[in-house]
């Protein structure tokens, strides 16, 4: 038997209109040395991150989607078992912003009903191209009950912090079900034994 | 990525490194030092495999530059690393990055046995 090397596990989605910058916050904007690597070009599915919040280790899985109108059949699909939602827009772009309120209701359509989700006003590096004012973020964001912040991948601003407080809302979503939260532990250490045998996909 | 000839032998494995088959030190990335895999989680194996190299000559375009790699730790669930990067899948393949800072490929995972590996040489131990 593996030793736990964890306590609990968040499944978190990235979503939004194209070009908000989804990729971006989970790839380090590569202005380094690393930008012509082999990693860059094939693209980031997904990382696992691990934090510590309140003596707990938890595993954060972290997915990129594709914000295009064609991809959302593929987009939807990633929802399921997504337990935090990061929902971005990018303050320099009114439509992303406007589309918000889409988003959110495709979330209620396909991810679980107690997701968590946050609202990431992102690029905010770019004052002089503003066209979304941080009020009316947190305006949105308050009136559906939800968390915000402004973000940039660009100049890495708030984006460890969003994921940390997101991870938390979970955390505390969960705290008053103990019984809950080990309940999907369990079922996540279960996992592999359930999977379906390995599919051979190069044959 | 070519076909791996792979032997459990760990006959020869590096007494510093490795004990009682697995990872004696802290597995951290070489350029920014993130915590990829705790002490003890990985199992040394020798196989070898073809892995890009993590700078690739742009001048050479389309053309992907390989080396040959052949001392891994294995790690059955992915979940026991710290921090790692899964890249989008190529052939029956993920290629695994640093999550800090995007160097990679530091290793690969094998989407039909969902094992990863991570290659000696390309992290620090720590
Ligand atoms: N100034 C600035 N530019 C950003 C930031 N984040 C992303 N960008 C730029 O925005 C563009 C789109 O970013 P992506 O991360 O590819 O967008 P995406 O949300 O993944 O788009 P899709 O994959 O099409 O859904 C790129 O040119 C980035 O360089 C940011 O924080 N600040
Ligand atoms: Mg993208
Ligand atoms: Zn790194």
């Amino acid at each position: 038997m593996a030793k736990k090397t964890y306590d609990l596990l968040f499944k978190l989605l990235l979503i939004g209109d194209s070009g908000v910058g989804k990729t971006c916050i989970l790839f380090r904007f590569s202005d380094n040395h690393f930008t012509t690597t082999f990693i860059s070009t094939i693209g980031i599915d997904f990382k696992i991150k691990t934090v510590e919040l309140r003596g707990k280790k938890i595993k954060l899985q972290i997915w990129d989607t594709a914000g295009q109108e064609r991809f959302h059949t593929i987009t939807t699909s990633y929802y399921r078992g997504a337990m935090g939602i990061m929902l971005v827009y990018d303050i320099s772009n009114e439509k992303t912003f406007d589309d918000i309120v889409k988003w959110l209701r495709n979330i209620d359509e396909h991810a679980n009903e107690d997701v968590e989700k946050m609202i990431l006003g992102n690029k905010c590096d770019m004052e002089e191209k503003r066209v979304v004012s941080k009020e009316r973020g947190e305006a949105i964001a308050r009136e559906h009950g939800i968390r915000f912040m402004e973000t940039s991948a660009k100049s890495n601003i708030n984006i460890d912090r969003a994921f940390s407080e997101l991870a938390e809302a979970i955390l505390d979503k969960s705290a008053g079900r103990e019984a809950d939260a080990d309940h999907a532990r369990i079922a996540v250490e279960r996992r592999p034994s359930r999977a379906p045998p390995a599919r051979a996909c190069c044959s | 990525m070519s076909e791996a000839e792979i032997t459990t032998n760990t006959g020869d494995s590096p007494n510093d490194l490795v004990e009682n088959g697995l990872n004696k030190l802290v597995v951290k990335c070489k350029y920014c030092g993130s915590k990829i895999l705790d002490k003890k989680l990985g199992k040394y194996i020798l196989q070898e495999k073809e892995l890009p190299l993590m700078q690739q000559d742009t001048r050479k375009e389309g053309e992907i530059q390989n080396e040959k790699v052949n001392q891994f730790y294995h790690v059955e669930n992915m979940f026991t690393f710290d921090n790692i990067g899964f890249t989008h899948t190529v052939d029956c393949y993920k290629y695994l990055s640093c999550a800090d800072c995007d160097a990679g490929p530091v290793g690969y995972y094998d989407m039909n046995s969902k094992h990863s590996y991570v290659a000696l040489s390309r992290i620090e131990h720590a």
